[in-house]
């Protein structure tokens, strides 16, 4: 064990305890080696440092001094439901990272998709072969990673089966639960050629939990698929979360992929995709809602390594109170990459003075024959626009609720799937009222 | 009792003062026109009348119905039942123009205690009222005013105007930026709502709209006070004449 590196903080005193936990879980040798690799690359890389530059605005001190434990139970039993995604659609649960079947209803998925815990290790062992194969493959740079892998408590395989094309999404919940507890989760997505799929994923915490959570999903979108792949990141207030998605796509697949984060202290929702060949469509877009002091990071890349596909990548965030949000984004297009359509814009809405966005767009473009362009704007609600609803008779709070429901409605309609949208609508429209309108809900 | 009466009304922009002494007086089912040349004070005055921030009354009084006018919210004033029919209607992203609409009917029903409509009831009045103005409401799916033609952005304000059903319409140069075609179906829009109840106040700077809405009385506004009243010749002889000798300069 390596703990001489870095001054010793209370977060490593977590990591060491979950990577003595697995003897307990009778899982096997490989994930006991996950953890342990994790755990030396971990102190080896060290806390992402602010001098890094994917880094510099969003600082893990105060995490890395908090003194986690690893859930003693995960005896929940009832959803809070009301801080998930309101959908009827089979779902699979996880409380604190791990698999709960109980709270878990998969009667309706459907033939076509496979979906496997680690936990099930005597059925499904091609589970087991693909985690570890994917789990052991080196990423440089990545502390979050490493840090997953460290303390994972648990982990989904979903493959789905090529052909297979389903209206029907299937929900994936994520359970926060106790009191300083640590959990991180990793989900594996095969979707196989020419396959149609929606994904969802929530993100929560039942009432008054204080968590650290980590989740890092590895994604492969074969030949032809597509893969609708919508995040609703909604942990409770005093929690943290940290989450890495790494997709790689396939010829003619469409990968479309919205994060909404309303949740947490502090949050970090990283998508990395690769175009790995021509024809693809990738839309990495997504909302954002910061209260109080939460703290709200973006971080986006998106690579063109092959020529003729496009991206496209549109955030729209509203900041109040003494919020901070982060936006990263980079096109990083190959020279072999020609005819690459890129598009990346970030708005913020800023609704208070001491409400602040760091907004980075970038594009590193290395062929000569390619449209991408990006943008960013900073800005406030406008008198005139007030002005017209209140002419109209709206007063000036609900004026103000139907300005930002509008200004946050249209990066939500960039969603493709119309039952995503049309949900995800309802929810962004019922936390307005919530988190920053609750006067005008009295009535 | 009068539906509008301003008495020695003076309003400042800042530090400039723009209105320097209105007087009118506007009766129920009344349509009066006030003319003015470029920078005389018509744009302030209708955004004095329906509550814009920025624009200070310095001395007078407005009365509306029985009411101080100039102690409401902008948001009251609608409720009240003042209506204004924007020069340049705003356009607003992401929010469609049933929302909006709707949003600003119910407004008006919890103003007067009354219970809220459903979307349903609300989509059959804004058909109804659509086909009364010999309109589509599909205009309506889409964000208020975002990407609308300037003739599409006034026929909106007419709908609206419609559903809402003022006491007291203000429209503030609704002929600008209209062709003859769109100028002949936006006042026949306002014609039909017009009522023996419904009073209007039209600011103009051209004559052209009058010969589609006739008006009962004309008003020529020019350094911020009504410098002469008269009737509909009044505007004939403004569009011979010009503004000559009202503007201070000549």
């Amino acid at each position: 064990m390596n703990t001489s590196i870095g001054p010793a903080a209370p977060f490593n005193d977590f990591i060491d305890s979950a990577s003595g936990e697995s003897a307990h879980e009778n899982l096997g040798e490989w994930l006991s080696e996950i953890k342990e690799k994790g755990r030396d690359e971990f102190y080896k890389l060290g806390w992402p440092s602010p001098k890094l530059e994917s880094w510099r605005y969003t600082n893990l001190n105060k995490l890395a001094k908090t003194q986690f434990r690893l859930p003693q139970t995960t005896e929940l039993d009832k959803l809070p439901c009301h801080n998930i995604i309101p959908i009827d659609a089979p779902r699979i649960v996880l409380i604190n990272g791990k698999l709960k079947r109980e709270l878990s209803d998969l009667s309706e998925i459907g033939e076509g998709i496979f979906i496997n815990s680690f936990q099930d290790m005597r059925d499904e062992q091609r589970a087991l072969f693909c985690l570890a194969n994917h789990a052991i493959l080196p990423k440089e740079g990545l502390p979050i990673k490493a840090l997953n892998d460290a303390i994972l408590s648990g982990a989904l395989f979903i493959e789905i089966m090529p052909g297979w094309q389903s209206d029907v999404p299937l929900h994936i919940v994520s359970i926060g639960y106790g009191d300083h507890v640590g959990f991180s989760s990793k989900i594996f997505v095969s979707a196989g050629e020419n396959s149609q799929v929606n994904l969802l994923e929530t993100h929560a915490g039942d009432s008054g939990s204080t968590y650290f959570s980590s989740c890092v999903s590895n994604i492969d979108i074969k030949a032809g698929a597509r893969l609708g792949h919508y995040k609703f990141q909604n942990d409770t207030n005093t929690s943290t979360h940290l989450a890495l998605a790494q997709t790689s796509i396939e010829a003619d697949a469409v990968y479309d992929n919205f994060v909404m984060s309303v949740g947490g202290i502090l949050s970090r929702n990283e998508v990395r995709s690769l175009i790995t060949a021509p024809g693809v469509e990738c839309c990495v877009n997504g909302a954002y809602l910061g209260t109080s002091n939460q703290h709200i990071d973006n971080t986006t890349f998106i690579e063109h390594a092959a020529e003729g596909s496009k991206s496209r990548e549109v955030f729209k965030g509203v900041l109040a109170d003494h919020a901070k949000g982060v936006f990263q984004g980079k096109i990083f297009v190959h020279p072999e990459a020609q005819k690459t359509d890129g598009y990346q814009m970030n708005r913020a809405l800023l609704l208070s003075d001491k409400a602040e966005i760091d907004s980075k767009p970038e594009l590193e473009i290395y062929a000569d024959d390619v449209r991408c362009s990006h943008g960013a704007t900073v800005g406030e609600l406008e008198e005139e626009h007030l002005f017209y609803l209140k002419a109209r008779g709206i007063d000036a709070e609900s004026a103000r609720r139907l300005l930002v429901e509008g200004y946050l409605g249209e990066v939500i309609d960039e969603i493709q799937s119309q039952v995503i949208r049309e949900t995800l609508s309802k929810v962004a429209s019922d936390l307005l009222k919530k988190k920053l309108f609750e006067r005008s809900d009295g009535r | 009792m009068s539906i509008l009466s301003i008495e020695n009304l003076h309003a400042n922009v800042g530090e400039t003062e723009i209105l320097r002494g209105i007087n009118l007086k506007i009766e129920p089912g009344e349509v009066h026109a006030v003319m003015g040349p470029n920078g005389s004070g018509k744009s302030t005055l209708s955004y004095v009348l329906a509550g814009r921030d920025g624009y200070c009354v310095t001395d007078g009084s407005v009365e509306f119905k029985d009411i101080d006018l100039l102690e409401l919210e902008a948001d009251e004033r609608a409720n009240e039942g003042v209506f204004l029919a924007f020069q340049y209607p705003v356009e607003v992203p992401g929010v469609t123009g049933m929302t909006f609409l709707r949003e600003a009917y119910n407004s008006r029903l919890r103003y007067e205690g009354k219970e809220e409509a459903d979307a349903m009831e609300f989509l059959k009045l804004v058909r109804s009222k659509a086909k009364d103005l010999n309109m589509s409401d599909d205009m309506l799916k889409r964000p208020v005013n975002v990407g609308f033609s300037g003739g599409e952005k006034k026929r909106n304000e007419i709908l609206q105007m419609a559903v809402l059903e003022p006491k007291l319409a203000i429209l503030d140069e609704t002929d600008s930026g209209l062709d003859i075609d769109a100028l002949k179906l936006v006042a026949d829009g306002v014609n039909a709502l017009r009522t023996n109840e419904r009073s209007m106040l039209i600011i103009t700077h051209y004559q052209r709209l009058l010969d589609y809405i006739k008006p009962d009385h004309v008003h020529v506004l020019a350094r911020g006070q009504i410098q002469r009243s008269g009737g509909k010749e009044l505007a004939l002889e403004l569009e011979a004449n010009g503004y000559a000798g009202f503007d201070g300069k000549g």
